[in-house]
């Protein structure tokens, strides 16, 4: 989709009130259009069989105008939460942190606090990786810890338009059918993916099972599980 | 010995010794060597542009206390059911353990909601139009009942799954967002939520689970009376699919556009 009809048809949400809605994009007015603002979150086995987890965390966008875009912000410190006994409390944190076009990993450690409020665990490093710009600087740990800052394209892909038709009441269909997304040319009658060619802020850290632990949670299929989630925090 | 000289004399060894602290390579002054100001580590710096050779390290400031201003665990949990403003924000602010407690109510009421607006451009009363049980029943059933009549997953107990608004990631197993096995009726070696990749497409397994019903295609534009027009609304899936490219290797997520 061109950008400028993105953002014409944004313009006229946003008018109009209605809510804008993504993964975890832009998701609520005390966060949107901030440096700290999550966009997305992902947790996944690189590749079949292997013995690490990755976890990929996305912050800011550039899907609107005028929304925070670009900079990892020195006030926000980002942290990946694991619980691994269902208690549905952080039993290890994962911290990242950026300084001087650096940004600092620390953890797996169990955090000095649980809950909203808590300290770099600075005593617990992890390794550091230089801010990439469009190219991928990588940097891989002695104990096998893969470490990525910087730009990339926002993997997310939702109807968001469609979405707030469909919850506006103003789409008696409901969703539209899947179009060819090549082209522009079905993009009135057919599925638009809003968040294509969108870019986020990401940060991205595959480390191995072995220095997470064994975990007793698990899921509603009594799969083993870690229960993860990432939140970001503001220097007080 | 002459003033002039000792001045000389100073700045030599001045240049030298500026000129000897800011190189990594300590052996030689020579042109095109790492050295203390080109804004990369390299040489025998032990960070950039300092360390070794070149002047202490000032260690980077993490002292503080931090707060939490956002949170993330589920795709679209906040922005699909939190119905106000208000409730966006406090969840962010928000810690698993508490959720429940703090949003299912507000959340099945949301979910609800969504089904009234159907049931108006339908025509049909709201009252009418709710929620169903979705697959998840089955999946826990087995194959021997349905998951209507047994251990159906109500309004209630699906918004207090979700409320509970964590990431689940299966270590040392198949990530995909939500794994149904072989699918209806039998569900062959479902596993549930393993984790979330990249490709995963989240919306369309929450969209089922929210409006899908018993088979995952309650409301999915069907045409019931065989004229060619949907007279269903087409809820189970938003129709798009990834479009971002992906890398197979570290850190996976494409470069930027």
């Amino acid at each position: 989709m061109k950008k400028s009809k993105l953002f014409m048809g944004l313009g006229a949400i946003a008018v109009a009130g209605a809510l804008l809605v993504a993964a975890d994009h832009i998701d609520a007015p005390g966060t949107t259009a901030t440096t700290a603002d999550i966009a997305d979150f992902f947790a996944f086995e690189p590749t079949l069989g292997s013995d690490n987890t990755v976890f990929a965390i996305d912050l800011q966008s550039n899907v609107l105008e005028n929304l925070a875009y670009g900079t990892f912000d020195e006030g926000v410190l980002t942290e990946i939460n694991i619980d691994t006994d269902d208690d549905l409390v952080e039993d290890l944190v994962i911290q990242a942190i950026p300084r001087a076009g650096v940004m600092y990993f620390f953890g797996p450690v169990v955090p000095s606090e649980t809950g909203t409020t808590g300290m770099i665990m600075s005593n617990a490093p992890l390794g550091s990786v230089a801010i990439s710009n469009e190219t991928a600087i990588v940097e891989t740990t002695e104990e096998g810890v893969s470490l990525f800052a910087g730009p990339r394209q926002d993997a997310f892909f939702f109807d968001f338009f469609q979405f707030n038709a469909v919850i506006g009441g103003t789409a008696p269909d409901g969703f539209k059918p899947a179009g060819d997304p090549t082209t522009d040319a079905d993009d009135d009658t057919t599925a638009v993916d809003t968040f294509d060619g969108s870019n986020t802020m990401s940060i991205v850290i595959e480390i191995p099972n072995s220095m997470l632990g064994a975990t007793t949670a698990v899921n509603v299929l009594d799969l083993p599980v870690y229960n993860t989630w990432v939140t970001t925090n503001t220097k007080q | 010995m002459r003033l002039n000289t000792i001045k000389y004399m100073v700045v030599a060894f001045s240049a030298i010794a500026i000129l000897g602290s800011c190189k990594d390579d300590d052996d030689a002054l020579v042109l095109n060597q790492p050295i203390c100001s080109d804004g990369i580590q390299n040489g025998k710096e032990t960070g950039v542009d300092c360390g070794g050779p070149c002047n202490d390290c000032i260690p980077p400031d993490f002292s503080g206390t931090y707060t939490q201003v956002d949170f993330m665990g589920r795709p679209g949990i906040n922005t699909v059911l939190s119905a106000s403003d208000e409730i966006k924000d406090a969840h962010n602010l928000s810690i698993p353990s508490e959720m429940v407690s703090n949003f299912q109510a507000d959340f099945e009421a949301r979910l609800e909601q969504y089904h009234d607006v159907y049931a108006g451009i339908l025509g049909a009363d709201p009252a009418t139009v709710n929620y169903q049980p979705n697959i998840l029943g089955d999946i826990l059933n087995g194959t021997d009942k349905d998951g209507f009549t047994d251990n159906a997953v109500s309004a209630t107990l699906l918004t207090t799954v979700l409320a509970t608004d964590v990431l689940e990631v299966a270590p040392n197993h198949p990530t995909t967002y939500f794994n149904g096995g072989s699918g209806a009726p039998n569900y062959t070696n479902a596993v549930g939520f393993t984790g979330r990749a990249p490709q995963d497409d989240v919306i369309d397994v929450s969209l089922i689970l929210l409006f899908g019903g018993g088979d995952g295609a309650r409301f999915s534009g069907q045409d019931t009376d065989d004229d060619g027009i949907a007279d269903l609304p087409r809820l189970t899936s938003d129709g798009v699919g990834l479009t971002a490219t992906l890398s197979t290797e570290f850190p996976y997520l494409g470069a930027p556009e």
